[in-house]
């Protein structure tokens, strides 16, 4: 087994997790150091989910470790990772709908400044500012008062991002952050994405389906096909992979530019 | 202006008792006790998404722990009403610790299951509880024994705990029960310890319910068995259903159109009580799933924007 490497802000050794008789993560290998984009893609099945889900500790592995800056989160809970440092984002939108946009934000920043044991306080007042000044980011301010519920789809998204970057994450995880979206917003909201993490210095770890979208931010592509790594390197390293260009980029080549 | 409308609104609490005929000051005592309960069953519906069906064990845990100190253990009234919602609290901590571990249905279920082994506990321990018989004679003292005292005093200490609810409600606190509410899993990855917060409003909830189970215990006199069955576990249930369990005020609503219901069809029709509450609760849930309170917020809602 790897020694941790400190430098790097994930590393993931030998991970295994099984759903009856589908090997659904099946030894995988990864490591993401400090300031990466890095996209995580294949087919459908390829376990792009699983693996978000692993190591986001909404599911528990069979086998293998996760480090997180050096230290092992083995059955760590999320609420934990979040106070570490590790936010995610979800395939289906999840958001508080019933909330205005303003307080699912402001919900968010409670927790990460751990008030959220104040009872008596009104929370209306609580970090409105710092709220706002995220609902900027992801271009949100004018929905602020609204129920986030009735909210486009794509503003939707971009407020699961203000809530992921609520928490002030050194690592983001982003599932398919485009899913449902027309293609011009799909640049847009990886152009954003991509722009905090500069900013911010958080590192991405993000999967997509859009190929477009993929070679136009990742800066490192990790392939999955059937639970494992098939292959790894810059965006031009794995268009030029012919076991890549077998099992995943040759059957869709009308979105692979 | 919202303070004024406060300020009208406790001038005619506190005008209107003496202008009443003496049943309906009791009448509205109780109602202010049944506005407590559904509100502090309120907070875990309407603002955690979790149906109890047993919250009757923390009303009778409260109403039996201000009882039988006052009774067997001669305290003074005011501590043993002040004893009755750390007694429910506990219970609820206790129970609640099982409870929140399950979901829905489950949930429901669990704490129901909980109610009924309260119910069967004060139904079998004689000794302590009375049994069938219940403990009578469970008075205030003198200068709250008088009907229009013991009203005024329910309504400032109701009040007060309306007061701390609205409070946890718009507190942080009650801004991630929302969140929990609303998406538990997201929950979790903003950094909510999930289980341990939908505890900490059982147990606030069981608190306030118990507070309310003391108060009903002096205005009563006596005592039974029936506090902690079915019964009055639905009690709180139907009362929100009925005012809206969206708002925080619609429990409050509810038992008010609840009471005054009962006290006037259930004198009149004994018999066709239950068929009038269940039709009314059909009525409600199919034709207003928001409750008076909503329908009154929509109507608002449709003024304010014609103009």
């Amino acid at each position: 087994m790897a020694d941790p490497d400190g430098s790097l802000v994930l590393q993931v050794v030998g991970l295994r997790k099984h759903f009856g008789g589908v090997q659904a993560v099946n030894g995988v290998d990864l490591a993401v150091a400090e300031g990466e984009l890095r996209a995580i893609i294949g087919p459908n099945g390829a376990g792009k989910t699983t693996l978000f889900n692993l190591i986001s500790g909404d599911l528990a592995y069979d086998s293998g470790q996760i480090y997180f800056r050096g230290e092992e989160i083995n059955g760590l809970p999320p609420p934990e990772l979040c106070r570490r440092g590790l936010a995610r984002t979800f395939q289906i939108t999840s958001i508080f709908r019933r909330l205005s946009t303003l307080e699912n934000v402001q919900t968010a920043l409670l927790t990460h400044h751990r008030r959220h044991h104040n009872l008596f306080r009104p929370a209306r007042r609580l970090y409105r500012d710092e709220a706002m000044v995220l609902l900027d980011r992801v271009g949100l301010v004018d929905q602020a008062p609204k129920p986030s519920g009735i909210l486009p789809h794509g503003d939707q998204r971009r407020l699961e991002l203000a809530l992921a970057l609520a928490s002030e994450p050194q690592l983001l995880m982003l599932d398919e952050p485009t899913a449902g979206m027309a293609p011009r917003e799909r640049h847009e909201i990886m152009a954003l994405a991509a722009g905090i993490a500069t900013d911010a210095r958080l590192t991405i770890v993000f999967t997509e389906h859009d190929m477009d979208v993929v070679f136009a931010v990742a800066r490192r592509i990790t392939v999955l096909h059937q639970g494992a790594v098939l292959a790894e390197g810059t965006p031009l390293e794995v268009r030029g992979h012919p076991e890549v260009q077998r099992v995943y980029l040759g059957q869709r080549r009308g979105t692979a530019r | 202006m919202r303070v004024a409308r406060w300020l009208v609104a406790i001038a005619i609490l506190l005008i209107l008792p003496p202008l009443l005929p003496s049943f309906l000051v009791v009448v509205m005592t109780e109602i202010a006790i049944v506005a407590l309960f559904a509100t502090a069953f309120n907070l875990l519906m309407g603002f955690g998404g979790m149906v109890s069906f047993g919250h009757a064990a923390y009303f009778a845990l409260g109403a039996y722990a201000a009882a039988i100190l006052v009774k067997q253990a001669a305290w003074p009234m005011l501590l043993g009403l002040a004893a009755a919602p750390f007694a429910a609290a506990a219970g609820a901590l206790f129970f609640g610790f099982f409870i929140v571990r399950l979901t829905h249905t489950y949930f429901a279920m669990l704490s129901l299951a909980f109610a009924q082994i309260v119910f069967t506990v004060v139904f079998k321990w004689k000794a302590l509880t009375g049994g069938d018989d219940g403990l009578l004679n469970v008075w205030p003292p003198a200068w709250l024994k008088s009907p229009l005292a013991y009203c005024y005093f329910t309504l400032v200490v109701v009040g007060l705990a309306m007061l701390a609810l609205h409070a946890i409600v718009d507190s942080p606190f009650g801004y991630a029960l929302r969140a929990i509410r609303e998406n538990p899993r997201r929950a979790r990855f903003i950094g909510v310890n999930v289980r341990r917060h939908q505890l900490q409003a059982f147990v606030l909830s069981g608190f306030f319910s118990g507070l309310a189970g003391g108060l009903f215990a002096f205005f009563n006199g006596s005592v039974f068995p029936d506090f902690a069955y079915l019964n009055k576990s639905f009690e709180p249930l139907v009362v929100a259903l009925l005012g809206g369990v969206q708002s925080f005020f619609g429990p409050l609503a509810g038992a008010v159109g609840f009471k005054i219901l009962e006290t006037y069809i259930a004198r009149q029709w004994p018999i066709y009580w239950p068929l009038f509450l269940g039709a009314a609760v059909v009525f409600v849930v199919v034709a207003l799933p928001q409750g008076f309170v909503g329908l009154l917020q929509r109507r608002a809602w449709r003024t304010r924007t014609a103009r």
